[in-house]
């Protein structure tokens, strides 16, 4: 008896409260238009994808059907001229891979595009036998590090000191048709598996997938998208294109012949550079279509109000400051970093141990303050 | 003396039963998302409990404890060779656990302790097949103490927890909720509700008041339905709000013991309705006696067990520093949803002469261990032994082991965790503050 009315207290307690709930929310929806208190990770993904991700990839292919296109001049007729026009078109469309490198999410991480786009140091001795045997099978990752831009920076600037040299390669040489074939196949490759990444954003249903996943759990967007942003940062540009080549990562082992674009020389930088900008402009929310700042990793720190407790600095400023201390370091550098792992190895020591710091604070400082959870298994918090 | 005291044996039968279930579910759904073979079966190395480190997985055999453990946990439920298979179920539920702190779970803990205490209790003899079986063994009165001993553990596990959020981090400045809360925004109905700092607030109050008292508002009868209430509001949100798994379950199950006689015995009618035992089975009117030796042996072990109990979470108080920042004392205290805590680890393992790496924990660790184990002194510790072992048998002599690990703490900016001039090579685990670990040079006051 005693029981019995006690839940029926109870429950009427329970629906009394459901209904102050049920007015109050109306008050609160109404007023959330007016001011828009907290972070809104739908309209945060929906702006990342049409303004940032999706125009990224527009503009990569086209500067990669270029480079298709003067590949096809090239093969079908190698001449000096269709040999620099295809060289420039590599140069732009290299340039351009460094801002969508850095989306790691959906298609790109399923396709597992960095693989055959950009692994080096590119493996010459494999691309040799590949082109003496023509039947590399690509999509093995054992022939990761015979494909991709890499790959074709060898093909254009490495077989010889000169272009008329070089050019022999594809004209005169025992093997001409069989190297031409192999640059077809790698371009092909390419082609094969950006598709693969872009048409699910722009005519299939990747991006209303995207934009729906809105938790913060693992299987959510803005976690593998963060996860896969900090990766890049740190493996690929930290580790990549400055700590292992200055051996910053092996105390002290030097391999100047890990840079990227070895071949060409004279844009490793450039390279560098564009990544680390695409990275800073991305945590910026900065439009790839008309360059103002919106909706971002910066804006969503500042939402949460993700801020030191001891001296109420705010985390999105502290990282700015970390992006502008390591430009300076790179500034100091020459377009050459082969060159400069020779002669100035402490200034790429120096933009590595930058770099570093903010890796910290994007791996560990960010993705804690965005709550972001990195594993599926049950946690009680401790 | 009130050990003599009687009392009905249906809230034990039941407590059996529930969690018997509720054991062979968790082990079910653990099965079906394939978590035995990512946790157990996958990682190359394990973090074993300092004095524990011959528990380990057994490779593809692992799936034979998981086995074992099911089974015995649904013997344990219909009570069929209940005195074996609550033997088995603590021992190989146990085992689990201690396969791999990465893993370790205060719920878990729980489930030990609670396996433990039912070795001793005579549940299988009411509404169990032993006892359908073996009429001599059915009872349905029991010592009030065996009762008692399971709501005290509650009490135990609640009011502590209480205890730990009283800090200036969890009152003062409602962190971590504030920092976990509005990552759930986006649920439905109540997402809205994370946008304000002031929910965060009311969340860690009311999560603290609810924790000290609700052990003793199920105690007493009048508070009773309405502390009920509240504990599956209180769980109920901490489900849809945390990945914390079965844990807002077992809690719910494990909090009945509390109610009367008469509501146990409505279960076991309706239960009865498919079993359609006899009268003289379900009121055999026959009580459970202890013998005066064995009752006091046992009044004696289970109160040394409730003293250490009591004591095991302040163990804290023996070691220096920041509690939350060092985890020296941390386990085993239901400390639970308190810390917002992440870390990003560098190893670097050297020679003497100067040859070096930097090591890739990618190849040696899962996500959730390095992510574990980049904020936890002794797992880092494990780890370091770990790599000078690797290393040494790879062509380093006498490896020594350096870290360089950042660590944030609730909404604090990153700092170095471990002092980076350590060989942790030659650094030893033992139940001695760890002098290697930097000071958080902040104070978190309170419990």
């Amino acid at each position: 008896m005693n029981l019995a009315s006690g839940f029926r207290k109870a429950g009427s307690l329970f629906v009394i409260i459901l209904t102050i709930y049920a007015c109050s929310k109306k008050d609160g929806t109404s007023k959330q238009e007016e001011e828009k208190p907290g972070v809104d990770r739908k309209a945060l993904l929906t702006y990342l994808a049409d303004d940032l991700i999706i125009p990224s990839y527009t503009n990569f292919k086209t500067s990669f059907g270029q480079l298709l296109a003067k590949s096809d001049a090239f093969t079908t007729s190698p001449t000096l001229s269709s040999l620099t026009e295809l060289r420039e078109a590599w140069v732009n469309a290299y340039i351009s891979w460094q801002k969508i490198e850095l989306i790691d999410v959906g298609p790109a991480q399923e396709q597992n595009i960095r693989s055959f786009f950009n692994i080096y140091p590119t493996n010459v001795s494999n691309i040799q036998s590949g082109i003496a045997s023509g039947n590399t099978d690509f999509n093995l990752p054992a022939t990761y590090a015979q494909q991709g831009f890499p790959a074709i920076d060898f093909l254009l600037n490495g077989l010889a000191g000169t272009d008329p040299e070089i050019l022999t390669f594809y004209t005169n040489a025992p093997d001409a048709v069989k190297r031409i074939a192999y640059l077809k196949k790698i371009t092909e490759q390419m082609n094969t598996v950006f598709t693969k990444v872009y048409d699910p954003w722009v005519t299939g249903t990747y991006r209303e997938t995207f934009t729906s996943r809105t938790g913060t759990d693992a299987s959510s967007s803005l976690a593998i998208l963060v996860n896969g942003y900090v990766l890049n940062y740190e493996r690929y540009i930290r580790s990549g294109k400055f700590g292992i080549p200055s051996g910053a990562m092996m105390n002290g082992v030097v391999a100047a012949e890990k840079v990227e674009a070895l071949y060409k020389k004279n844009i490793s930088l450039t390279l560098a550079k564009t990544a680390f900008q695409a990275s800073i402009d991305f945590f910026n929310g900065k439009s790839v279509k008309n360059g103002t700042e919106g909706l971002s990793f910066k804006s969503y720190l500042d939402a949460v109000d993700a801020k030191d407790s001891q001296t109420g600095v705010k985390l999105s400023k502290t990282i700015a400051d970390q992006f502008a201390a390591t430009n300076v370091k790179l500034d100091l550098l020459s377009e050459n970093l082969n060159e400069e792992v020779k002669n100035n190895n402490q200034k790429m020591i120096d933009v590595y141990t930058e770099m570093q710091k903010s890796v910290r604070m994007l791996k560990v400082d960010m993705t804690s303050a965005m709550s972001i959870v990195i594993t599926y298994t049950d946690n009680d918090g401790d | 003396m009130t050990v003599t005291k009687r009392t009905s044996i249906a809230p034990l039968a039941v407590y059996r039963i529930a969690i018997g279930l509720m054991l062979f579910l968790s082990i079910v759904r653990f099965w079906a998302k394939g978590w035995i073979s990512q946790l157990y079966i996958v990682p190359h190395y394990f973090f074993p409990f300092y004095g524990f480190e011959f528990v380990k997985p057994l490779g593809i055999y692992t799936y034979g404890i998981f086995a074992l453990c099911a089974i015995a946990a649904l013997l344990v439920a219909i009570g069929l060779f209940y005195r074996v298979a609550s033997v088995v179920l603590f021992l190989s539920f146990t085992y689990i656990e201690l396969m791999d702190k990465s893993t370790y779970l205060n719920h878990y803990y729980f489930m030990s302790l609670v396996l433990f205490m039912l070795l001793f209790l005579p549940a299988h003899r009411y509404f169990s097949v032993d006892a359908w079986r073996n009429k001599k063994l059915l009872a349905d009165q029991v010592p009030r103490w065996n009762l008692d001993m399971l709501k005290l553990l509650l009490v135990i596990l609640y009011f502590y927890a209480g205890l730990a959020k009283i800090n200036s981090d969890w009152l003062g400045h409602a962190l971590p909720l504030k920092i976990w809360l509005p990552a759930r925004n986006d649920l439905p109905l109540i997402g809205w509700l994370f946008n304000y700092q002031a929910t965060a607030f009311v969340f860690s109050w009311f999560g603290c008041i609810y924790d000290l008292s609700i052990g003793f508002l199920l105690w007493n009868k009048r508070t009773r339905p309405f502390a009920y209430l509240a504990v599956i509001v209180f769980h109920g949100m901490t489900a849809v709000l945390f990945p914390i798994g079965m844990f807002p379950y077992v809690m719910m199950v494990a909090s009945l013991i509390f109610f009367s006689a008469a509501f146990h015995l409505r279960i076991i009618g309706f239960l009865n309705r498919f079993f359609k035992c006899p009268d003289t089975f379900i009121r055999p009117k026959r009580p459970y006696t202890y013998s005066n030796g064995v009752q006091k042996v046992l009044l004696t072990g289970f109160s040394f067990f409730f003293l250490v109990q009591l004591l095991l979470p302040f163990r804290y108080w023996l070691y220096p520093g920041e509690l939350f920042w060092t985890e020296q004392g941390f386990r085993f205290s239901w400390r639970v949803m308190l810390i917002e805590k992440a870390g990003y680890a560098q190893f670097t393992v050297k020679e003497a002469n100067g040859k070096a790496i930097v090591a890739d924990n990618s190849k040696f660790l899962t996500v959730l261990q390095e992510k574990m184990m980049s904020t936890q002194p002794d797992m880092i510790l494990q780890y370091a032994h770990l790599l000078r072992d690797h290393y040494a048998k790879h062509g380093f002599r006498s490896p020594e082991v350096y870290v360089e690990d950042y660590v944030v703490l609730n909404g604090r900016r990153g700092r170095m965790f471990i002092d980076l001039h350590t060989d942790l090579a030659k650094e030893q685990e033992s139940f001695k503050a760890k002098s290697w670990i930097l000071p958080l040079n902040d104070e978190i006051k309170g419990f």
